[in-house]
């Protein structure tokens, strides 16, 4: 048998309220690997690596590090400890220097004072590392703000380098490199390699996996389901893993919600070409009467993004915008609001939820704004709101409720139920079901369905490909800002989905 | 085309300036008051009248000190008025019950400073360890620190021992002695600024879960934040009561929302992890300069607090279209 592993871990938890973020983690990290974690969206694997790095603390299961089981209390206990990790979300001050910024974990002091040149001699050691393809106006005294998203990311890899620890997590670290780049950082981590160092790699490309990865662990709903060594398998195998046996061709949920038959000759209630703004590009698809279209794809590829921007949420740079085949330009939620367009997010607490008002009063703000009423008789505006609230099924004691009493399922009811007391023509629904329970779930696709029945256009984008398999007559999949592809009618397999997602763009 | 390009170099050289030193906005408004006091009372130029402006003001540019270490790490702190008048009544009382010896003076100068970091750990332990909200937090000791001064001193005007004011007073060589407590405030600064502890307590102000994640103590450092907050408190209670040579349990009251304006007034950013603390000493200066300017355009008294806060609006707007304009 080989040596010890370096870090194991086995049969992790880690719950957030009612959502198990990750149900049984197990991972085994040799000396000298690069070990890719692999998994779909929200599988668990950035709360596995944050677990192990000590900013997220598990509520069971064991973390074997150099054969003791050890607990790691906190990000400085994971210093401590020879761990390192690159954040997804970054960790950087934006206001402090590259240098700083690569130097802060453990910033060079003589006696109480910043030792500068130590700290530009360190700092300038790892951007050698990458010289050439930072880009342009990359300097060490640069302040972070001023950087692209690429150069960001590579600083903060340079800071995870500089840690110079014995286990290095990078969680997604090549999401905005460019090729030279990935390049370089391979490159880098092969160096590490070497030197008996361990290092996890999270991405979504299949073909940076196979071109770094000794070995691969794939997780799937919170669970660890298998360790692949990467010279043993192809990327079918992993996808199939990462779906999982049998959920292959599931023509059983497709078959409840019949793909529509859209007929040609009507005209789509919402038809978008030649869109793009940040962080789109060239987005173009039709949205008949009656039609639900799925937003598929990793997250973050620009899905909310065209949603938003179709709010009037967002700026839109170039492209048109047709209701009805009439062209529309909604410039700011208002607009879109009177010209018909609903928009309900899965983020409610920023975008949805109006916190410690009451139930009527989270229900009636749009029909206010499209009624242009000044004067309001709440007895009146009950009426209206019931049917609303009766059709979506929620449960409540009172109109005068706070909603924040309600569970977050029935709050999301609310907020849809917002959109109805006035019948929109497009619903743009954004991820609305994050955070939300099974039952509430069903609830809300079969309202959905119902609400396409009556001739509404609906776009949904999901996190959850489950959720579109099930819900969407077409699914457009998204990848780097693109629709990189339409699946519909048998198409919809979550292996297509997880194909065209995961394909390199 | 070159015109432009021209025109962009120099607002990016513009941009670099103000990213480096925050306080240049700031510090341009300080020299065109002082141009315009100089125009209104040239008088007010004079060694004489600077050096009265200087020991009046001395206590709010040390007091938007250590205002700036807790906005830097994005905290606030309300109470720094109430450290003032509590570090003040403290000296004043030992100073009186000791003597006015110059040992027991240099004594109840220790005694105060320490009241005053205690006061900041104190604070830092509220809202960074309990993690209350510092702006009610702050407010909340505040009161508590003020209850504690009535008690130490119910009554203002317990007088200050000679040697104490005298020499706040005094020159040497010349040169008054308030002067050589500015240069020593002026190195002090710049000598923090290159700590590690202002650039952590920055960098915890710029981004606190990042701070975190990068394996930062991040509540001990909001905590020695509040701690330098304390201390140059004291040091600002010590400069007000050599200034006013008494005791008051209320005198510090009516600084603290001078210190936070100071604090923006010279380029700091309320939301934490950008500024500088020279600019927050040159604000402190301006509200002065805005304060003698009224009285010296002439202003009628009942209408002098009108004019000051619309010129203190003013300068804040000058403030920030200055540095949009670099950024542009």
């Amino acid at each position: 048998m080989t040596a010890m592993p370096k870090l194991q871990l086995n049969g992790v938890r880690k719950s957030y309220g009612a959502t198990k973020a990750l149900r049984h983690g197990d991972l085994s990290l040799d000396a000298g690997e690069v070990h890719v974690l692999i998994g779909s969206n929200g599988s668990g694997k950035s709360t596995l690596c944050k677990i192990v790095a000590g900013s997220v603390r598990p509520d069971g299961g064991e973390v074997i590090l150099d054969g003791q089981p050890v607990e790691i209390g906190g990000p400085q206990d994971a210093k401590a400890k020879s761990i390192g990790i690159f954040y997804q979300e970054l960790s950087l001050a934006a206001h402090r220097t590259v240098e700083e910024n690569i130097c802060l974990p453990s910033l060079p002091l003589s006696g109480p004072f910043a030792d500068r040149r130590a700290i530009t001699e360190r700092a300038s050691r790892y951007l050698k590392l990458f010289e050439g393809v930072t880009g342009e106006g990359f300097a060490l005294d640069t302040p972070v703000g001023h950087l692209r998203e690429d150069q960001r990311q590579l600083v903060e890899i340079m800071k995870t380098l500089a840690t110079e620890a014995a286990i290095l997590i990078f969680d997604e670290p090549t999401s905005s490199l460019d090729r030279s780049q990935v390049e370089r950082f391979f490159a880098v981590l092969k160096q590490l390699k070497t030197e008996g160092r361990s290092v996890v790699f999270i991405s979504h490309r299949m073909d940076e996996i196979f071109e770094i990865g000794d070995r691969v662990t794939v997780i799937r709903d919170g669970e660890t389901v298998g360790t692949l060594k990467i010279g043993d398998t192809d990327q079918a195998k992993v996808i199939a893993l990462m779906v999982g046996e049998g959920a292959t061709p599931r023509s059983g949920a497709e078959a409840k919600n019949p793909a529509t038959t859209i007929r040609s000759d009507i005209t789509p209630r919402l038809s978008v070409s030649g869109l793009s703004g940040k962080g789109f590009r060239d987005i173009g698809f039709d949205v008949a009467p009656g039609e639900i279209v799925g937003f598929g794809g990793l997250h973050g590829q620009g899905q909310s993004s065209v949603l938003r921007a179709l709010f009037g949420a967002a700026e839109v740079a170039a492209g048109s915008i047709a209701l009805n085949g009439n062209s529309v330009t909604p410039a700011d939620p208002r607009a879109a609001i009177r010209l018909g367009f609903a928009y309900v997010s899965g983020d409610r607490g920023r975008d949805g939820v109006i916190r410690g008002r009451s139930i009527l009063e989270n229900v009636t703000p749009v029909h206010l704004l499209r009624a242009g009423q000044r004067l309001l008789d709440p007895a009146d505006l009950k009426q209206k709101a019931r049917p609303a609230l009766e059709a979506l099924k929620t449960v409540f004691a009172g109109y005068d409720q706070p909603v924040t009493a309600l569970s977050g399922g029935n709050q999301q009811k609310i907020v849809i139920a917002r959109w109805l007391v006035d019948a929109p023509q497009v619903l743009l629904l954004d991820d609305p079901t994050k955070g939300i329970d099974l039952g509430a779930k069903a609830d809300l696709f079969a309202l959905i369905r119902k609400l396409a029945e009556d001739g509404l256009g609906i776009v949904l984008y999901s996190s959850e490909d489950n959720e579109l398999l099930q819900n969407a007559d077409r699914i457009l999949v998204f990848n780097g800002g693109r629709i990189a592809r339409e699946l519909a009618g048998d198409e919809r397999t979550p292996y297509n989905l997880y194909h065209a997602a995961y394909e390199a763009a | 085309m070159t015109d432009q390009t021209a025109s962009n170099s120099l607002s990016v050289a513009g941009q670099r300036l103000i990213a480096r030193f925050p306080f240049v906005p700031a510090a341009i408004i300080l020299v065109v008051l002082l141009a315009l006091n100089g125009w209104f009372e040239p008088r007010s130029l004079s060694f004489g009248a600077l050096r009265g402006l200087v020991s009046t003001y001395l206590a709010l540019m040390l007091l938007a000190m250590a205002q700036s270490y807790v906005v830097f790490a994005s905290d606030l702190d309300l109470s720094v008025g109430a450290i003032v008048s509590l570090v003040n009544v403290v000296m004043v009382t030992v100073m009186q019950s000791l003597g006015g010896d110059p040992l027991m003076v240099l004594f109840a100068c220790v005694v105060g400073i320490a009241v005053g970091v205690a006061c900041g750990l104190f604070n830092g332990f509220v809202v960074a360890a309990l993690r209350l909200q510092a702006i009610v937090a702050t407010f909340a000791t505040s009161i508590f620190f003020t209850g504690i001064a009535l008690y130490v001193l119910p009554v203002a005007g317990a007088p200050v021992p000679e040697a104490f004011w005298l020499t706040y007073a005094s020159s040497y060589f010349g040169i008054p002695f308030v002067f050589y407590v500015l240069a020593l405030v002026l190195v002090i600064l710049t000598l923090l600024a290159r700590s590690g502890l202002v650039i952590r307590i920055l960098t915890v102000g710029d981004d606190a879960m990042g701070a975190f994640h990068s394996g930062l103590p991040v509540t001990a450092i909001r905590i020695k934040g509040y701690a330098l907050c304390g201390l140059f408190a004291a040091l600002a209670a010590m400069c007000l009561t050599g200034d006013t040579a008494s005791g008051d349990p209320l005198v510090g009251g009516q600084m603290t929302l001078n210190s936070v304006a100071a604090v923006v007034l010279g380029g700091t950013a309320l939301s934490g992890g950008k500024g500088s603390v020279l600019g927050a000493v040159i604000g402190a200066l301006i509200i002065g300069l805005i304060n003698s300017l009224v009285f010296f355009v002439g202003t009628p008294s009942e209408w002098q607090n009108l004019v000051q806060g619309l010129a203190i609006l003013g300068a804040l707007m000058i403030g920030v279209l200055v540095s949009r304009r670099a950024q542009k």
